[in-house]
């Protein structure tokens, strides 16, 4: 089913894409990578967006996120518009930091500080003292389950490990929006089922809007809801909604 | 908030040390070459201090007795002492030449001088006693005290040693007698002594037959040498140099210096050439450090373009990326500095020529070295603002 | 955490590394204190000399050689031989004299043939006198008688007066002849003298050092042919800086070291100060005697002669290097507190191996710089180091 308008509902969507485009280039060369493209987000909700490479999802993702600006449409994140129609709210760095978590493919740790400093410093850029960034950071290696690789360097973490770290990082700031990128990609079925679970109690505990991009088979039955994208054309569809114990 | 550029740097410890002494060396060098400039200025000093002089009298319209040659006969500073204003009257004499110690030959200066008026500073041993064959060894000379020292007919014991004591061209001087210095300077060798003998011998006009005492006569006054390079003057309190130096040049027909002209000819003039050598080496130094610096902080970046696109797009502020870089910077030209101050400190003493480490020139390299790293750092500090933030997401 | 314990002890052994770097750079570098090394007066006995350089000459010498130009004939005597006095040792050609002393010779042979003619003519002068009176008294006494006229009588007393003056001419010629005589043996005598002249004569005894013109050469008057010297008479005329001389004296013991001897000291005392300086060079001559002549000694050579000066006992005294001069004054650097301070000294005697007599200033509680690298100021840190 095609939804081209935005649904009315009661509590406001974490996230809300109207008629966004993107074109890439100019005149004969230009590349249209997002085309009108609409979806919205519920805090809470934890949402699948699929669809083969080049469709126009990294872009989808990159605007979501404050990374790049869209040639056109509207972004509202929360409250608070992130682009409309050639404005674009100034501080997106401060967006980034704060609203937003990103969970990519590859971990993208920083390679000279170790697994708790690539957490805490998140919270610190946030203004926290290095106490507090630190505390948090070790509640986030618990709840990970990586807790005794805390002070190893990055590159002693294994793939798994790492994107552990990538992903107690996203989470480190609380942010009420988590972008995620393939990322259960580099994790066995079993890591990559706790990952999801993970993210789905966060998801519910902090009302976090999760979008998850992804192809991997496993998952992609846990979905309610999912969007799927072919050549920057969104369209929105029901998922399976499977449990977790079902799956596992 | 972590310091970023302490991990960066603990990450790569040991590039960034190398590079850091690499640097040190580089600024040791340029340490050292200001060293060795005010080696020549403290040698030119130290040879005024040492001669004790308010007029230095030579020969007529000669820069003397350094920069040009200047003779003068060894009694005219009897008709100097005549002038008003006058304490004290000496003649020097000054000789470069090269002695043999041991299997080498070392290039000295010889300095003959009153050795009872004007003490010298000693390290160790005692002063000139005897009127002849006896000297004072600056220790660079390499001389010990008992060494004996063949200079053309005779032997000089080395009686006592000095430090610090060099001619305008970085030799070590050594001290010995006047007289002695006299004979050395002018006395040729024993064949030439033959030769011009018989020449005399020959002279009906020299050698008349009849009055043979003629001839010692005038080979007494042939074969000796009775000239001076300068005669070194003390003043009375209260006199005034300028004036007592015009009596000298008007009623001797000599030329006079004051102290502070002789300064100025012998730090001024003799030093001028060397010093401009030694700006540009400086500058060609200064340049190839800011070059390291640069081109080190440029490539740790370039190394970290991922990392910084990923730092930026959580979140990092720039001016916390930009702190980085210029932190690593000025690390790297603290590490430089450190070095290369520690390492003249202990080489200088091994180096052939004088250095003198000045506390102004260590405090003037370090503020340059901090000025050349954070200009060297703004090439890196650019790259990495340019970096955009969704560059981390290339994959 | 351990990873913030380990990081807080990097930073600090770094901090501790860089503290360390920059202390050993001040303590190394120009602000650290002087290095200097200290004495204290002594007390002992002090034996002072000079020190010259002189050339073996002789005393007594002797220059022979022609008071006239002439060719030299003969020599007897070489280098080396010893001669007496009173020696013949050669002889000058006499060209035309021995012709000359001839010829004088003969001259004075013929004056006293002269003399001995115009005594002959003196007295047949006399006799023709006596007669002659003889006469004029005879006739006298017959013009008494009147048997002779008085014209005869005074014919014969003219011939008389006049037979007196013959003899008194006789006379004359007899003195002129023999004053021409003694003209001519002085002639004789004078040629004579020329002749001896010729001969070269040793004046003393001695030792032929030279032998200058061989036989056959003309030789100018005044040329030296033979120098003669008198070997026990060798001493070394010293030239001794005229500063500080005035205590040497005659009969001082010295030490005499030959140029081709240079480790063995001759023992010698100083025989004669000369009155004349030289005022060139600001020196003057000490002759300094062998105590014994030593053997193959050659005029003329090089010797370095020490002459003792008197001792000067129980005398307080520092080494030389400590003495030094300050704003024109000597005096010598005290140190009072760890600080330099110039303290004006007045100075005795020095000794050649760097003991200089300390008359007024310090005493012996005082503690004086030795040996320092740098000219000092006053009230400039110092730092003892002694060995």
């Amino acid at each position: 089913m095609t939804k081209t308008h935005i649904s009315e509902d009661t509590m406001k969507p974490a996230i809300r894409v109207e008629n966004l485009s993107k074109t890439y280039g100019s005149g004969s060369s230009a590349v249209q990578a997002l085309k009108n493209a609409s979806m919205s987000v519920q805090p809470g909700e934890v949402v699948g967006l699929l669809g083969p490479s080049g469709s126009g999802k990294t872009t989808l993702l990159q605007c979501l996120g404050a990374i790049i600006d869209p040639s056109g449409g509207r972004i509202t994140l929360g409250g608070d518009v992130l682009f409309e129609n050639g404005w674009q709210y100034s501080d997106r760095r401060a967006l980034r930091r704060d609203r937003i978590g990103f969970i990519f493919q590859r971990p993208y740790l920083i390679p000279f500080m170790d697994a708790t400093e690539n957490i805490a410093i998140l919270p610190m850029l946030q203004g926290q003292t290095n106490k507090q960034a630190y505390s948090r950071a070790a509640e986030l290696l618990d709840i990970l389950d990586i807790t005794e690789r805390g002070s190893a360097r990055i590159e002693e973490l294994s793939g798994g490990e790492q994107q552990r770290v990538a992903i107690a990082r996203a989470l480190a700031n609380r942010p009420p929006i988590i972008l995620a990128d393939e990322p259960t990609a580099p994790l066995d079925s079993h890591r990559a089922m706790s990952v999801m679970q993970l993210l789905h109690e966060m998801a519910e505990k902090l009302k976090t809007a999760i979008i998850v991009v992804t192809h991997d088979e496993n998952i992609i039955p846990v979905f309610k809801r999912l969007y799927r994208i072919r050549d920057g054309v969104l369209h929105e569809e029901t998922g399976e909604g499977r449990a977790f114990d079902a799956l596992l | 908030m972590i310091s970023l550029a302490y991990r960066d740097v603990s990450n790569s410890f040991g590039r960034y040390l190398l590079t850091g002494i690499g640097l040190g060396l580089l600024i040791g060098v340029t340490l050292t070459m200001a060293g060795v400039f005010r080696g020549m200025v403290d040698d030119g000093k130290a040879l005024l201090r040492s001669a004790d002089a308010d007029i230095w009298v030579v020969q007529q319209n000669t820069l003397g007795p350094f920069a040009e040659p200047s003779s003068l006969p060894d009694n005219i500073y009897r008709g100097i002492l005549a002038i008003e204003g006058i304490r004290q009257a000496t003649n020097v004499a000054y000789l470069t030449l090269e002695v043999g110690r041991g299997s080498h030959s070392v290039r000295v200066m010889l300095e003959g001088i009153d050795t009872q008026q004007n003490p010298l500073h000693l390290i160790a041993g005692r002063p000139v006693m005897r009127s002849h064959y006896e000297l004072v060894a600056d220790e660079r000379s390499g001389f010990k005290i008992g060494d004996r020292i063949p200079i053309h007919r005779h032997d000089y014991e080395v009686v006592g040693l000095t430090r610090g004591m060099r001619s305008p061209s970085g030799d070590p001087i050594l001290f010995l007698p006047l007289k002695d210095a006299q004979e050395i300077q002018f006395l040729k060798d024993n064949d030439a002594l033959f030769r011009d003998r018989v020449q005399l011998k020959e002279n009906p006009q020299l050698n008349p037959p009849g009055n043979p005492a003629l001839l010692d006569a005038v080979e007494q006054q042939l074969f000796s040498n009775h000239r001076v390079n300068t005669v070194l003057i003390q003043l009375l309190p209260g006199a005034n140099p300028r004036r007592v130096a015009d009596d000298i040049e008007k009623w001797l027909r000599l030329t006079a210096y004051p102290k502070d002209e002789m300064e100025d000819i012998l730090i001024g003039q003799l030093i001028a050439m060397a010093s401009k050598q030694i700006g540009l080496f400086l500058v060609i130094l200064t340049i190839v450090s800011a070059a390291i610096v640069a081109l080190t902080i440029y490539s740790m970046t370039q190394t970290k373009l991922k990392e910084i696109a990923v730092l930026k797009l959580i979140g990092t502020r720039n001016g916390l990326i930009s702190r980085m870089i210029l932190l690593e910077a000025i690390g790297l030209g603290l590490v430089g500095f450190l070095t290369g101050k520690l390492a003249v400190t202990y080489w200088a003493p091994l180096f052939p020529k004088h250095i003198v480490l000045l506390p102004d020139d260590t405090l003037r390299a370090l503020l340059i070295t901090m000025i050349i790293c954070v200009l060297a750092s703004i090439a890196g500090i650019r790259a990495a603002l340019r970096i955009p933030p969704g560059s981390a997401i290339g994959g | 955490m351990n990873k913030l314990n380990h990081r807080k002890l990097y930073s600090v052994l770094l901090g501790l590394v860089v503290i360390s770097v920059i202390v050993l750079i001040a303590l190394k570098g120009p602000l650290a204190p002087l290095n200097v090394q200290v004495v204290t007066l002594k007390l002992g006995d002090l034996e002072p000399a000079m020190f010259g350089v002189g050339t073996v000459e002789a005393r007594r010498s002797y220059t022979i050689g022609p008071t006239r130009t002439g060719k030299l004939q003969q020599l007897l005597v070489d280098h080396g031989d010893n001669v007496v006095a009173g020696q013949l040792l050669g002889q000058m050609d006499p060209v035309d004299l021995m012709d000359r002393l001839q010829s004088a010779q003969l001259n004075v042979e013929k004056y006293e043939h002269l003399v001995e003619s115009a005594q002959a003519r003196l007295d047949e002068a006399k006799s023709r006198y006596t007669q002659a009176k003889h006469e004029a008294e005879r006739y006298r006494d017959l013009v008494k008688k009147k048997q002779v006229s008085h014209e005869a009588a005074e014919a014969k007393t003219t011939d008389a007066v006049a037979a007196a003056d013959q003899v008194r001419v006789a006379e004359a010629d007899l003195e002129g002849v023999r004053h021409d005589l003694q003209r001519m043996q002085s002639d004789l005598k004078a040629v004579k003298a020329q002749v001896d002249d010729l001969r070269l004569v040793s004046p003393a005894s001695g030792v032929v050092t030279s032998r200058e013109v061989e036989p056959g050469s003309l030789v100018v008057s005044g040329t030296p042919i033979l120098r003669i010297v008198d070997m026990e008479t060798l001493w070394v005329r010293t030239r001794i800086e005229q500063r500080n001389s005035t205590h040497i004296t005659t009969g001082l013991p010295a030490d005499i070291f030959l140029r081709n001897q240079a480790d063995k000291a001759l023992e010698g005392q100083v025989a004669r100060i000369e009155l004349i300086a030289d005022s060139l060079t600001e020196e003057r001559w000490v002759d300094v005697a062998f105590n014994k002549i030593p053997e193959g000694v050659a005029i003329g050579m090089l010797a370095n002669v020490t002459i003792k000066l008197p001792a000067v006992r129980q005398a307080q005294w520092l080494p030389a290097a400590a003495i030094q001069n300050f704003q024109r004054e000597t005096g010598v650097w005290s140190v009072r507190d760890n600080k330099a301070h110039f303290v004006p000294v007045e100075t005795g005697t020095r000794t050649l191996d760097g003991k200089v007599q300390i008359l007024s200033g310090i005493d012996s509680n005082d503690i004086v710089v030795s040996y320092t690298a740098k000219p000092l100021n006053e009230g400039q840190s110092l730092n003892i180091e002694n060995p």
